[in-house]
């Protein structure tokens, strides 16, 4: 499990090498994909539906096999078979596109979940980190309800805070704002721009542009289940060095 | 108004049938002359018959001199027991009584059997009912499972208990289980029960674990839990609040169905039911009362299930 990654920095976090994904229908999810993410990088991944961006993300924290390839997270082989994966998943954060809280808890206890079960972190403990988390995402005053009285940005503030509560290396981001008003996405990206000016390690998924040019270090753009292209955001949208992108963004851009 | 006027003519239909059937069921008890005799079952449910004080042993009896209490001396043996606090006394003194004889009364209320059945039958099914609940659990668990062990054993018990008829499995689990282990015919009827719900409820709580959204237990998996802790904090809880209706008709059925273990040498509120109807050659009074005791049973509990569904909507 703890087995060291060769030929790579130790301050690559997530070194993903040759991965290959065919579903079981036959559907080819990803070809020949490999990306690092460095320790502190923001990582943005664009392309159009279908592309594999979601199966990519997945795959880092083992909610999706892999049919060939290698993944390192944290120096630690993901799809190997002695893989303690409940270990290496609370070092690495996901926020889903459809929030995923729990509905029969309320905001407090969503927080604390994790910790207690999990991390064996004592209850007052593990109050005091939630309600920390919750006055950084500006839902200190939503502790006690539940997330079926919030709003969605509030919901995914509080998934975002979740996944936080585990003290994480690395945060994983599923079309985070794809679910929301459109009145109710800043709220989002601006908790996440701040995780991202604290230094966290982040894999965004994502249709927005705006963010992606703002707060990424890198755009990656994926096509067909492929890596088309990456590079440094300015770059990337001002004068890409590639036909598909440029298709693309002319399309999104519009 | 209107609509609040044609109402009431509805309700008015309603009466009307259900006058008409009792009209019905009156006229064609008339035509096979059956005599009514509704004053004798009451005697069955309460009777005031009070309960008899017996004998611990053979004896003569002597009876103090205000009557308000009684020495047995033993016949063979130098005991002495002085038996008070009765109402009635039902010997003389002097007399000779053997072991387990009627000495005194004490008046007052007891059960009858009507009732004495309707508490077996309740605490049949409710004991039944937390082995079925853990059966349940544990087969529909086995049932989403993606052990081919757990499904295969878990599909199978579900195929098998479904597959045949309750009655069956009465007899099978009195005659042959409680005859090779040795059980009592109380414990053989909860067994029988217990796996016999424990199959419904397996798909109940399959179908309630298959409606809550993946999501849940990626969200909780992608935070580190384990299957058992996620299904335990997040999906389960969820679940049994969904399948809580469901479960509550299962509960239902579970006392109805009850009533096949009089078959076996235990009392239940249908074998009192039986017992009754020999005594007193008045079937119609009692089975109408029996149906009334368990619906009282069912009702009950379903307003408790409807009461703990409305405060667990509030949550």
């Amino acid at each position: 499990m703890t087995e060291p990654v060769s030929a790579v920095a130790p301050e690559v976090l997530i070194d993903v090498r040759d991965v290959g994904k065919t579903f079981a229908n036959g559907v080819v999810g990803l070809k020949n994909v490999s990306l690092q993410v460095r320790r502190g990088e923001v990582v943005c991944i664009i392309g159009p539906s279908g592309s594999g961006k979601s199966t990519l993300l997945r795959t880092l924290n083992a909610l999706e096999t892999i049919t060939c390839g290698e993944i390192h997270v944290l120096g630690q082989s993901v799809h190997a078979s002695k893989a303690d994966l409940n270990r290496l998943r609370t070092h690495v954060g996901m926020v889903f596109q459809s929030f995923n809280l729990f509905p029969h808890k309320t905001v407090l206890q969503n927080l604390m979940l994790a910790p207690r079960v999990v991390a064996g972190v004592g209850e007052p403990e593990a109050r005091r980190r939630a309600e920390q988390l919750l006055a950084k995402v500006g839902l200190a005053d939503k502790a006690a309800a539940h997330p079926g009285q919030l709003s969605g940005g509030q919901q995914q503030r509080v998934a975002i805070a979740r996944a936080l509560a585990m003290q994480p290396d690395i945060m994983l981001f599923d079309e985070p704002t794809s679910a929301l008003d459109p009145e109710k996405v800043n709220e989002v990206l601006d908790v996440m721009q701040v995780l991202a000016r604290e230094g966290m390690t982040m894999c965004v998924v994502t249709h927005e542009m705006g963010f992606a040019r703002a707060v990424a270090h890198r755009v990656v753009f994926m096509e067909a289940g492929e890596i088309v292209y990456q590079d440094a955001p300015q770059r990337f949208f001002d004068a890409p060095d590639n036909e598909r992108l440029r298709g693309f963004l002319g399309q999104v851009l519009k | 108004m209107q609509s609040s006027s044609h109402r009431w003519w509805w309700y008015g239909v309603y009466v009307a049938v259900l006058v008409a059937f009792g009209a019905t069921l009156y006229m064609a008890s008339k035509r096979i002359e059956y005599s009514w005799r509704w004053e004798r079952i009451p005697q069955y449910l309460v009777s005031d018959e009070g309960t008899e004080l017996k004998a611990p042993y053979d004896g003569f009896v002597s009876v103090a001199d205000d009557g308000k209490s009684l020495t047995l001396k033993e016949l063979k043996g130098g005991r002495h027991e002085t038996i008070s606090g009765f109402d009635d006394l039902l010997v003389g003194d002097g007399d000779l009584v053997f072991q387990n004889d009627p000495v005194a009364r004490k008046r007052g209320l007891v059960a009858g059997p009507l009732t004495l059945g309707l508490w077996m039958t309740l605490k049949l099914s409710a004991v039944a009912l937390v082995f079925a609940m853990l059966l349940g659990l544990v087969a529909g668990l086995g049932r989403v499972s993606r052990n081919p062990a757990a499904y295969a054993l878990a599909t199978s018990y579900v195929e098998l208990i479904r597959g045949t008829p309750l009655l069956v499995q009465i007899f099978i689990f009195y005659f042959f289980f409680g005859t090779v282990l040795k059980l009592s015919a109380f414990t053989a009827g909860v067994a029988a029960l217990a796996v016999f719900t424990g199959a419904y409820i397996a798909e109940i709580m399959r179908a309630g674990i298959e409606a809550i959204p993946r999501g849940q237990m990626e969200a909780a998996r992608s935070l580190g839990m384990s299957v058992p802790q996620a299904m335990r904090h997040v999906v389960l809880p969820q679940a049994f609040k969904k399948t809580l209706p469901p479960l509550a008709g299962q509960f239902i059925n579970l006392i109805k169905d009850s009533s096949l273990v009089s078959v076996m040498a235990l009392t239940d509120l249908t074998k009192a039911g039986r017992e009754v109807v020999a005594s007193t050659f008045s079937p119609f009074e009692v089975w109408f009362t029996v149906a009334v005791m368990y619906l009282l049973l069912t009702g009950t509990l379903s307003v408790l299930v409807r009461r703990l569904e409305k405060r667990l909507a509030h949550d």
